[in-house]
């Protein structure tokens, strides 16, 4: 099976977050929860870059250590998801995640946790794909239709990838040889033109 | 026979070794070449790459900008979370238990082997007013709260390991959802009843001269007579205090965990998580102390949190110098006395006025 | 998870029978006090005996001067128990809703999230309070019966349930606090519960018969 892998390539990534948009849209995300987030280091400053995260979908993810009721699973695709009729809303996974991936849906007046909430990859929950229960607890089930999750569809300038691992790194890496980048730190791309494609 | 296979030998190494030589001249080389990069090429260092040598490769999250308005929304990477997934994962699950643990077997074979504390000369059925009833309520509101809260955190903390295989995911769910409710729900209460203790209690808990002999005598396990000690001795004085130190700071630190919507990030509420785990698995593994002391451990402690009463022999064994006060004051009453007071006894508790008024008519 | 027969029966057997036992029961049961046979006051009325009755069932509520002192902890976590109980018993958002939809088809207000949880922690402590006195005291606990504790352990464990069933997010935790509820219903009308309705017609006795003699307590 593919192995399913977000790429944000920061050196095309314009900040119109425009995958925010698409992603709070496509899957009906609660009010004060953001799947994805664009993040700019050193705006306004010379080196600016921007980035766009959401849950990197861990191999080893410490959300899933962290659980305490086990709520999350990995897919056949490699995608992490988790059963919100597990889920207890206990917030750890927030404190686990590096990304600030997981998040609890902030209504009532002390923020009483409901239960959490993250990106799915698009690929929905353990519901029954493209279920109406599915589509109210995690949004849209684009896997299953065989597309790709929206923010990465919709990206202007392609800069944030997803898919196949494999397939994501063939093209980073076509792009990097062809950048020149310090990868290749002494010149080689130009020197050999031959490794370009 | 023996020279062949040595010069057989020699022969082999000559080889790598030549190799190995030749290795080093390359790399000579090439090390040269790496300090002048522009004789082989034109040198383009990606732009980024000392940003992402920053990102990566440092301890404390980078701040950036994001136009997504949530806390710690504009954090990169916090590279404090693993440092936390691995703590609780790894050591606290692991450690917590076998701490909680070791401590019930070694109060179980401190029991086995010292047996219950006894009286000398047993107890003389004379007692002495010892709390009120207010202290006990007070003390029982925060035991029960206590065990209740320690109940459902142990759920929260081992129940992934302990009860799922058992139970499985979806009925731990019901546990772990209603554990953490109750968790949050009772959380205020034991603050409350907290300070209400802290308060009643504090005035007989402030240490004094004969205290640090109690504690170099080790609470009279050391050496044979008694060790001195007032209304409260050094011992439960301690536990006063580690109960209002550790207890305050649990609360502080389980309002930071209760309340996320005040602008704390995640790493104080990690922090927050690891102060709060820590003193509550050393509150829970003394309270084991206090609750064997309390019942099983001494002879005739466990009737002053119930009826209020101690034996005024128990009062000489652990606080002499408060149960010669009640000895000087003459607070002491009689066990007939006492059995009355307790609605047990049969010396003239029923109204005698009104038979004796229905028998005039 | 949980057998849909046994919540279909929660939900639907058992909470009829056990709201006809309650309803019924307490129907019979104050009915058999104001209807009871008095013997009649034969004694010149100094005053109105309906005056006094209403102003009894008022002033009872403030604990008398002389007592007060004696039994502070009474007062205050008697108060802090009632009044946080029917902050949560009519202006919990689910109860309101509840009401609404198979009872009375009008709603009002709910308390918000905090306000909520602020009411059952005030009403937590108070009953805990209260019932730990009724074991500690010893006046209390010699005039305490099995039915208080009962009833005490009772209430605590109904309103333990509802607030661990929190967020509804779980149908088996709500189905468990039905299950109280309805376990309460049926003790209700045949315990010391009745004193819910119990204390108006008693304080109202008293102030009646207060009243009618002129006396002024």
């Amino acid at each position: 099976m593919a192995r399913m892998k977000f790429y944000c390539d920061a050196e095309r990534c314009i900040e119109c977050n425009a995958c925010v948009t698409a992603c709070k849209n496509e899957n009906e995300v609660p009010w004060g929860v953001n799947r994805r987030r664009v993040v700019t280091i050193k705006d306004g400053e010379p080196g600016e870059r921007s980035l766009s995260v959401a849950c990197m979908h861990c191999s080893d993810a410490p959300c899933a250590a962290v659980c305490p009721v086990d709520c999350f699973y990995t897919t056949d695709n490699g995608v992490v998801l988790h059963d919100k009729n597990i889920c207890i809303g206990c917030g750890y996974c927030f404190y686990a995640c590096p990304f600030g991936a997981p998040q609890f849906p902030m209504d009532g007046a002390f923020a009483s946790r409901g239960k959490m909430d993250k990106c799915t990859f698009c690929a929905g929950g353990p519901e029954e794909d493209n279920s109406s229960a599915e589509f109210i607890k995690y949004g849209r089930n684009r896997l299953a239709e065989g597309k790709l999750p929206l923010c990465a569809e919709m990206c202007a300038t392609k800069a944030l990838l997803a898919g196949d691992a494999d397939m994501v790194s063939d093209i980073y890496r076509k792009r990097i040889i062809n950048r020149g980048a310090s990868v290749l730190n002494w010149g080689v791309s130009y020197n050999n033109a031959k490794l370009r494609s | 026979m023996i020279k062949p296979i040595f010069r057989i030998k020699i022969e082999q190494l000559v080889r790598p070794v030549f190799l190995i030589l030749l290795l080093f001249v390359i790399l000579l080389q090439n090390s040269h070449a790496i300090d002048t990069p522009q004789q082989q090429g034109i040198s383009i260092k990606n732009p980024g790459s000392d940003l992402w040598r920053e990102v990566r490769q440092r301890d404390t999250a980078i701040q950036g900008t994001t136009q997504i308005k949530s806390v710690d929304s504009n954090v990169l990477i916090n590279p404090q979370a693993d440092r936390w997934t691995r703590f609780r994962v790894d050591k606290l699950i692991n450690i917590g238990f076998i701490v909680l643990g070791s401590v019930i077997g070694v109060i179980l074979v401190f029991f086995l082997l010292r047996g219950r504390v006894k009286i000398e000369g047993g107890l003389s059925g004379n007692m002495v007013f010892r709390f009120h009833d207010f202290e006990r309520v007070l003390h029982w509101v925060l035991a029960l709260v206590f065990l209740f809260l320690a109940l459902t955190g142990f759920t929260l903390l081992f129940g992934r390991t302990l009860f799922i295989p058992i139970l499985g995911h979806d009925i731990f769910s019901l546990l772990a959802s209603s554990s953490k409710e109750g968790h949050n729900l009772f959380g205020p209460i034991f603050m409350v009843s907290l300070l209400m203790m802290f308060i009643s209690f504090v005035k007989r808990n402030i240490y004094e001269k004969g205290d640090l002999t109690w504690l170099l005598r080790g609470g009279g396990m050391i050496g044979k007579s008694h060790v001195t000690g007032g209304f409260f001795n050094m011992g439960e004085k301690s536990w006063y205090w580690l109960v209002i130190l550790i207890g305050f700071a649990i609360s502080a630190t389980g309002l930071i965990l209760l309340f996320p919507s005040f602008g704390q990030g995640r790493i104080i509420m990690e922090l927050s998580h690891v102060i709060h785990v820590f003193g509550a698995i050393i509150l829970i593994t003394v309270s084991f102390g206090h609750m064997y002391l309390g019942t099983l451990g001494t002879e005739g402690t466990g009737e002053s949190m119930k009826t209020g009463y101690v034996d005024i022999k128990w009062a000489e064994a652990h606080h002499d110098r408060w149960a010669k006060h009640c000895h000087d004051n003459n607070l002491v009453i009689t066990a007939d006395e006492y059995a009355r007071l307790q609605g047990k006894g049969k010396v003239g508790y029923e109204p005698v006025s009104t038979t004796a008024g229905e028998s005039g008519k | 998870m949980i057998d849909p027969i046994i919540g279909d029966f929660i939900d639907g057997l058992l909470w009829t029978f056990s709201v006809s036992v309650f309803s019924v029961g307490v129907t019979w049961k104050l009915a058999v006090i104001i209807f009871s046979k008095r013997q009649t006051d034969l004694s010149v009325a100094r005053d109105s005996a309906l005056a006094g009755a209403v102003k009894t069932v008022f002033s009872r509520f403030i604990a008398d001067k002389g007592t007060a002192p004696h039994i502070k902890l009474h007062i205050i976590a008697g108060y802090m128990f009632h009044l946080g109980l029917f902050a949560l018993l009519l202006f919990a958002a689910p109860h309101i809703s509840f009401l609404d939809e198979y009872l009375l088809g009008f709603s009002w207000p709910a308390l918000p999230h905090w306000a909520f949880i602020l009411a059952a922690e005030i009403a937590f402590l108070g009953l805990l309070m209260l019932w730990l006195h009724r074991m500690l005291s010893r006046v209390s606990r010699l005039i305490s019966t099995v039915d208080d504790h009962v009833a005490s352990i009772l209430t605590f464990v109904v309103m333990l349930t509802g607030c661990l069933a929190l967020m509804e997010s779980f149908n088996e935790l709500r189905l468990l606090h039905r299950f109280c509820v309805e376990l309460l219903l049926i003790y209700f009308p045949f315990s010391s519960l009745m004193h819910a309705f119990t204390f108006i017609p008693s304080r109202a006795f008293t102030g009646a018969w207060f009243g009618r003699r002129g006396i002024n307590s």
